[in-house]
């Protein structure tokens, strides 16, 4: 498992996957509009990641490919990955991709592997170059993982600046959040 | 949904400024912590539920049972689910608190006011505890030093080692400048009772920035109404807003921190 305590690793793990049960289930209401109380075998429906992943394990469902690496997703990273908007399908495209290969389809790990090849230089490219402004756009394809990526870079890009030009050492605790306007 | 309420919690969190603190969300905390006693409620319910139909040994038992089982089993992972939720939320602002006590300030009252609001009862407790922990370790560190028994054994290189480590601390403040400059590597004996080295020992501050600067003085310009006659360690300074001041640096830290000065180079 991540780490226990981190964040993105819950968030990411709230994801939704379609899943067929392959048991009946009592005394639960997954699905909230019909308010039976129990779930047939064999209904489908769609669970977050982690519950789905343990009652995989427990052979109750079985899970199926999410929308985010369906075939007009793949078609679409093959043709250009760097211009695909990844995070409107998944904020956590590729450690979602990652936990979700063993369990339905390996070939998924291919697909994350060439998409990332591509958007990566893409993503060291902007950060080193384009201007706040103009990277929002681009910004908003990103997934998180590539955001930290890009904010890393951009962190270290001015680091070397200030390196470079010098600049005062002691400076507002960071983490008091930034500068309020003076007051008038 | 299940343990839904954990997600919205952390999703709160989430929505914040990384490293940066929002308000303790009490309202969301207290329905997650809800949320949980209403799953362990039906968990509950589907056990004995099942080790009654076990008793009375009806005709599809173990088919009913094998459906009961699972409905307890996803109650059980939700409640473990949103357990996780909560131990990250307080977790991960527990740390950012930490951060306070080494960045801004030791005491409660040194925080600015719009950071103390957004602190919980406990964390305040927390806070305050974590850095009279801080406190008492810096005190120990600086005692252990001067009476352990150990220091008697060294050898010479070691003792420069340490007072080298001391020094670049002891840089920021004058005195220590010019007790560091005296030492003299071939000549230096060891005396617990010697006023520098017990000197040395109190420099010792671990919250304080790490670099030796180039000066101990530095410019500032005061950017906020900080009231008259405040006591530094060699003067006392009216420092009124946009005036300008030449401060011992280690004076100068805990205000530039706290974001009422700001340093100027050049």
């Amino acid at each position: 498992m991540a780490n226990y305590y981190d964040i993105d690793g819950i968030l990411m793990e709230e994801e939704f996957v379609p899943v067929v049960f392959q048991k009946a289930i009592n005394g639960v209401n997954i699905d909230e509009s019909t308010e039976k109380g129990c779930v047939e075998q064999g209904s489908k429906t769609e669970l977050p990641f982690w519950l789905a992943h343990e009652l995989h394990m427990r052979q109750a469902v079985s899970i199926s490919v999410p929308t985010c690496f369906n075939q007009k997703t793949r078609l679409e990273i093959q043709a250009d990955a760097a211009c695909v908007d990844l995070r409107s399908r998944c904020p956590y495209f590729y450690e979602f991709g990652c936990k979700l290969a063993p369990l339905c389809d390996k070939s998924i790990g291919l697909l994350l592997s060439y998409a990332f090849q591509i958007r990566y230089k893409e993503v060291l490219h902007k950060a080193h170059t384009t201007a706040f402004a103009a990277a929002s756009k681009f910004l908003m394809l990103l997934t998180k993982e590539e955001t930290y990526l890009y904010e890393a870079a951009q962190s270290s890009m001015l680091a070397f600046k200030k390196w470079r030009m010098g600049g005062p050492r002691l400076q507002r605790a960071s983490i008091l959040g930034r500068k309020r306007k003076p007051a008038e | 949904m299940y343990a839904r309420k954990g997600y919205e919690l952390v999703k709160d969190l989430a929505n914040g400024e990384k490293g940066q603190l929002q308000p303790f969300n009490e309202d969301l905390f207290n329905q997650v912590v809800d949320q949980c006693t209403q799953h362990y409620l039906e968990l509950q319910a589907l056990i004995s539920y099942g080790n009654r139909k076990m008793q009375e040994e009806s005709v599809d038992v173990r088919e009913t049972r094998n459906s009961d089982h699972y409905g307890a089993l996803i109650h059980h992972l939700s409640l473990i689910r949103n357990k996780r939720c909560l131990m990250a939320y307080v977790h991960n602002r527990a740390e950012v608190i930490q951060n306070f006590a080494w960045k801004v300030g030791l005491e409660l009252l040194e925080l600015p006011e719009e950071i103390q609001e957004k602190l919980s009862p406990s964390e305040k407790n927390y806070f305050g505890k974590h850095s009279s922990a801080l406190q008492s370790y810096m005190a120990e560190v600086g005692i252990d030093l001067n009476v352990g028994p150990w220091t008697d054994h060294i050898s010479v290189t070691e003792r420069w080692v340490i007072m080298y480590h001391y020094a670049m601390v002891a840089l920021a403040d004058e005195e220590g400048y010019k007790a560091y400059d005296s030492i003299s590597r071939e000549t230096r004996v060891y005396d617990p009772k010697s006023k520098m080295e017990q000197e040395f020992a109190n420099w010792i501050c671990l919250t304080k920035d790490m670099v030796p600067p180039k000066d101990p003085y530095i410019k500032v310009r005061v950017l906020d109404d900080m009231g008259e006659g405040i006591l530094l360690s060699d003067k006392t300074a009216n420092l009124a807003r946009h005036s300008m001041h030449f401060l011992k640096r280690t004076d100068a830290e805990q205000y530039i921190a706290r974001g009422l000065m700001e340093e100027l180079t050049g």
